[in-house]
């Protein structure tokens, strides 16, 4: 498992250190300068909180995802309070960790969130909720423009189907129903109107892109 | 001997017979000292009335007088009376009457003296002070007492006696018989251990504590029973379940080893979809099992539920309306309660669905959000086809799937999903005619 992920994240062209057990896990994380930390729950000699917790005991503040077989709710409560920054349960597509793990890496320390976000041609506004392509208003619902919110923040990244699900939605569980592709497509058609070129990719089989901001 | 005394029912029967004994010997040695105080103190107001009417008849005739009675009194000693006397001079030396002792000092003690007849004896004996120094003593033997003493000793020791082997037959006698109905309740544990799990618990119909025990320990058989059965039924099922889409999955896999690359991406494509549900049937057993297990309860918070209910809808309208179908939603404002905010996200998002998936193009489907005193109602109505209200309590049934639906996706847990949820929220989950179609209402409590 770890060696299937190891090489493919090796692939993807990340730097991958491992560690085979909770006590070599929390020996690297405090020593060496990670940009994100991948932890397994279940871990021979430590558990993945228990490293969890001395990490930020230690005030280590490196992003962590943390990976787990248990798709219990109170599972991922815990973990989330322990101070992991997400969540991904086994099995996993391979894309669904890629996506979240450039989601996270490039998230950095949240000083102050941004308040105004750009990509190419489309501008929005978080604090006015405005939209604007080319500087003309454009009117989205908003669930629409969370949407789009969180598909410019990762601009140029990956963003899955289950990521939108449970950041614009708060819902950790898989409606049969295409809500995120409706709500993506009536979004699309909303900027795109009047035949302009399309600013949202589709990844198949893995979500959602903002085309390169510099090329529109 | 040694099972003996590891058995509970023999040391408890030992135990209280023991309690017994120990009480009845307390109870002796209180009497005998009450009745051994209480008679020596007879002995000596006694021997006080004697002195002192011994000192009337001195005052009144003096040193004759004195002996005089003494010795009419000794006469009568002769004839069975109980009573001694003695007249020391200063000198210690015995003057008058036959109580053969040395000169006491003064008060009331127990004195040894020399019976003519019996030899040394013991004797409780009152010294007075006459004029001149001389002294009068006045001694009753204790031989009395000692009867009385001897008596209650010997008829408590004979009980104390008595009632240990009786403590000792009894407790043999209780032990045995505990050990006994114990036992028909362990070999009856044993061959249900043994595999036997058809097999109930002995009662003797005599409804005592012991037959309230297998009664009871029989009810928690049948629901064990009930549950390994329901289990099996599960496990059944979900290997049914399984075995068609796995068996699809190998037959294309095995397929696609023969046709051209572009086909094999496609089959590939098409595997991992088919993996995808199979996974996600794992993840719905999973889900209902922690929902039924009730510990997410210390998760709950308030939901702000119109919010949420209005949301949802809103969310599932566009989607709704590519389907063909049409979707209206009619919401009470303002209305909270406590619970799982993605349970029941989860629950409306079910009944949805079902009502998506159940029904032919052009259905009406309606959500509307209600409150009574007690309860808030989610109600998701259809125009379909319907349910036959037979089978309104069948469809909440894990992995039911009427004939009718056989053919369509899902994996029969829907429904009984949402039935889970409602009863983790202490709600419940029922259906109604919708005239046509079907109405599936979510009740839960109003927090």
């Amino acid at each position: 498992m770890a060696e299937f992920v190891a090489r493919g994240l090796d692939e993807l062209g990340h730097n991958v250190v491992r560690a085979s057990n909770g006590v070599d896990a929390l020996h690297l994380a405090t020593t060496e300068p990670l940009d994100l930390a991948l932890l397994d729950r279940m871990l021979p000699q430590m558990d993945g909180l228990t490293v969890l917790r001395r990490l930020r005991a230690a005030k280590i503040e490196t992003p962590v995802l943390l990976l787990t077989a248990l798709g219990r709710i109170d599972d991922r409560v815990e973990g989330l309070e322990a101070g992991a920054d997400d969540y991904l349960v086994k099995p996993f597509a391979f894309s669904e960790l890629a996506a979240r793990i450039n989601a996270l890496a490039r998230r950095g320390p949240i000083n102050s969130p941004p308040t105004k976000l750009e990509c190419g041609p489309l501008s929005m506004d978080l604090l006015r909720r405005e939209v604007r392509r080319n500087g003309e208003l454009i009117i989205l619902q908003p669930r629409e423009f969370r949407l789009l919110e969180e598909l410019m923040h990762n601009a140029e990244r990956a963003v899955t189907r289950t990521m939108l699900l449970e950041r614009v939605w708060g819902f950790h569980f898989d409606p049969q129903t295409n809500i995120v592709e409706t709500h993506i497509s009536r979004t699309r058609a909303k900027l795109n109107e009047g035949g302009k070129p399309d600013l949202i990719e589709t990844l198949r089989g893995v979500g959602y892109r903002m085309r390169p901001c510099d090329e529109a | 001997m040694t099972r003996r005394r590891k058995s509970a029912a023999y040391r408890i029967a030992f135990a209280y017979s023991a309690a017994i004994a120990i009480g009845i010997a307390l109870l002796g040695t209180i009497i005998f000292w009450a009745m051994h105080i209480a008679f020596t103190r007879q002995l000596d107001a006694m021997i006080e009335d004697e002195v002192q009417t011994l000192i009337i008849e001195y005052r009144s005739g003096g040193e004759a007088e004195l002996r005089d009675a003494i010795a009419q009194r000794e006469r009568l000693t002769q004839q069975g009376a109980t009573l001694y006397y003695a007249e020391f001079e200063p000198n210690g030396r015995r003057v008058f009457g036959s109580l053969n002792t040395a000169m006491p000092a003064l008060g009331m003690h127990d004195i040894a003296f020399v019976d003519p007849t019996e030899g040394a004896d013991q004797a409780r004996g009152l010294a007075v002070e006459l004029p001149d120094h001389r002294r009068l003593l006045v001694a009753a033997d204790r031989e009395w007492v000692e009867q009385i003493d001897r008596t209650v000793l010997v008829t408590f020791t004979a009980g104390f006696l008595a009632v240990i082997g009786l403590g000792i037959v009894g407790a043999l006698l209780l032990g045995g018989y505990l050990r006994k109905r114990l036992r028909a309740i362990g070999s009856a544990a044993e061959a249900i251990i043994g595999g036997d799990i058809r097999r109930r618990m002995p009662a003797s119909g005599r409804g005592d504590e012991f037959d309230q025990l297998a009664g009871v320990l029989n009810a928690m058989l049948e629901e064990i029973e009930r549950l390994l059965e329901n289990l099996r039924q599960v496990s059944s099922d979900v290997a049914h379940d399984l075995r068609s889409p796995l068996s699809h999955l190998r037959n294309a896999l095995e397929e696609s080893t023969a046709g051209s690359a572009e086909s094999r991406e496609q089959v590939i494509a098409d595997a991992i979809r088919r993996v995808d549900e199979i996974l996600s049937l794992f993840a719905a057993i999973l889900r209902i099992s922690e929902i039924e297990s009730g510990e997410i309860r210390r998760l709950f918070k308030p939901v702000e539920l119109s919010a949420l209910i209005t949301d949802l809808a809103e969310s599932y309208a566009p989607a709704v309306r590519e389907g063909g179908r049409s979707l209206t939603w009619s919401i009470e404002p303002g209305l909270t309660m406590t619970g799982d905010r993605e349970l029941i996200a989860q629950a409306v998002t079910n009944l949805l669905e079902n009502a998506l998936r159940h029904t032919p193009v052009g259905t009406e489907i309606h959500i509307d959000l209600a409150s009574s005193a007690k309860n808030v109602r989610i109600a998701v109505a259809d125009t379909g086809p319907g349910v036959a209200d037979s089978d309104w309590s069948l469809i909440t049934r894990r992995f039911i799937r009427l004939e009718s639906s056989r053919s369509r996706a899902g994996h029969g847990l829907g429904l009984n999903l949402v039935a889970a949820i409602a009863r983790l929220h202490q709600g419940q989950l029922s259906f109604a005619d919708n005239a046509p179609g079907l109405v599936a209402q979510f009740d839960l409590p109003r927090s």
